[in-house]
């Protein structure tokens, strides 16, 4: 029995870096896009909601098909605000805890499991072995606390753009998520599988290990 | 001051049918009523004149059949339940007639603006005043700190311009496109459309 009521998947931006001219949750990784791959990690989840702006037609009708009951939050200011003012959005007028999870990202299904499991009364952020091309890199002590996030310092591990926030409100200060957990560090972390997909190389690589995500 | 103002439209927002396309049938309109309403609903014609021409085919139907007629409209059960448990709130803001919505409002149990109709011996005369959903906005909003408005077609597009929030509601078919631009949410399920607006 998993205790997270409500996620937010951002899903609204250009995906610019990847130069694909079309919304990120909407490519296919091996036969599944991967918004479809979210929405069936999140089959026990009873309350999603989706933050849509570029091409956001395309996005809402290919998402209400798979799940008629999310709740789409638009974001119109999509190509010049950030993911942080997206979930911000989606979150101004949420009282209770949730989850929030970029449209870009592929996790494997135990590993989102694990996550859920310990969503329990606290903050808990998810990092995951460095791979993408622009990481914005985690320390880590010998307990998963997270201790920094930077661009600069290379460490192991990076920041997945998945967190559950218990009691961290999103501002509406346009800067990057991690800006905001930097200011309630040290926080509690948790290892995951996961795939981020920012540029083609990411893509190229998620494409490479498909086969062990799902 | 009040918190929250829930304000519906009601034609394929609360109902899941269109009512004047329904209240053709009886006079063997329907396709006709049917595009005038469909262009109407996608902002191709304006409201007001779209309505007058409406009322004026359909008003050969006796009211009391139309109101039966009406009667009959399946709603959206969950909107229905979250209107009843806030009605002291709640508003159905419609472009439709009072005499033919009377039975449905009746049901509902809440407060209701709408057009209004000049009738003698159970027939609609003329149109006393089509309503202006931008008016009722404001003046609800000198009562509430929030006003939040629900519909689905572009004669809800002056209710959504004045809203605090406004949510395109897709449980009967697609909300218009124009409309989706003016809105803050899109929904098209009646059971999560009431989940959120009980988080608010």
């Amino acid at each position: 029995m998993q205790n997270v009521e409500n996620v937010i998947i951002s899903c609204a931006g250009l995906g610019s870096r990847l130069k694909m001219n079309m919304p990120k949750c909407l490519i296919k990784i091996g036969n599944k896009t991967i918004i479809e791959m979210q929405l069936e990690l999140l089959k026990n989840v009873p309350n999603i909601r989706i933050v849509v702006g570029f091409k956001e037609t395309e996005v809402i009708d290919f998402i209400k098909k798979i799940r008629n009951d999310v709740i789409f939050v638009r974001n119109p200011d999509y190509a010049t605000t950030s993911n942080s003012y997206s979930i911000y959005l989606a979150t101004k007028d949420l009282k209770a805890p949730y989850v929030i999870i970029d449209g870009d990202l592929i996790i494997k299904k135990d590993s989102f499991d694990n996550f859920l499991s310990k969503c329990k009364n606290k903050n808990l952020v998810g990092f995951t072995k460095a791979k993408t091309e622009d990481a914005v890199f985690v320390k880590i002590d010998e307990n998963n606390t997270i201790q920094w996030f930077s661009r600069e310092l290379k460490t192991e591990y990076e920041w997945c753009s998945i967190a559950y926030l218990y009691n961290i409100k999103i501002s509406n200060n346009q800067d990057y998520v991690f800006k905001e957990l930097e200011k309630k560090l040290p926080l509690e972390g948790i290892e995951m599988d996961c795939f981020e997909i920012d540029t083609p190389t990411d893509y190229m690589l998620a494409v490479k290990n498909i086969s062990t995500l799902i | 001051m009040n918190n929250i103002a829930f304000c519906f439209d009601l034609d394929g927002t609360i109902t899941k049918e269109e009512i004047l396309p329904l209240l053709a049938k009886e006079i063997n309109l329907f396709e006709e009523i049917n595009v005038l309403t469909d262009i109407t609903m996608r902002g191709m014609m304006r409201f007001e004149q779209s309505f007058k021409l409406r009322v004026k085919l359909l008003s050969e139907i006796k009211i009391s059949l139309a109101q039966n007629i009406v009667e009959m409209v399946e709603i959206d059960k969950d909107i229905c339940n979250f209107i009843h448990e806030n009605k002291n709130n709640c508003y159905v803001i419609s472009g439709n007639l009072d005499v033919w919505i009377a039975k449905i409002i009746k049901k509902l149990d809440c407060k209701c603006f709408c057009s209004s109709a000049l009738y003698k011996n159970d027939k609609i005369v003329d149109i006393l005043n089509i309503i202006k959903k931008d008016e009722v906005i404001n003046n609800l909003k000198k009562q509430y700190k929030t006003v939040i408005a629900v519909g689905d077609g572009m004669n809800d597009a002056d209710m959504f311009k004045k809203s605090d929030i406004s949510i395109a509601f897709g449980g009967f078919r697609n909300p218009s496109q124009s409309l989706i631009e003016l809105s803050d949410y899109v929904i098209f399920n009646g059971a999560s459309l009431c989940k959120m607006l009980k988080m608010l």
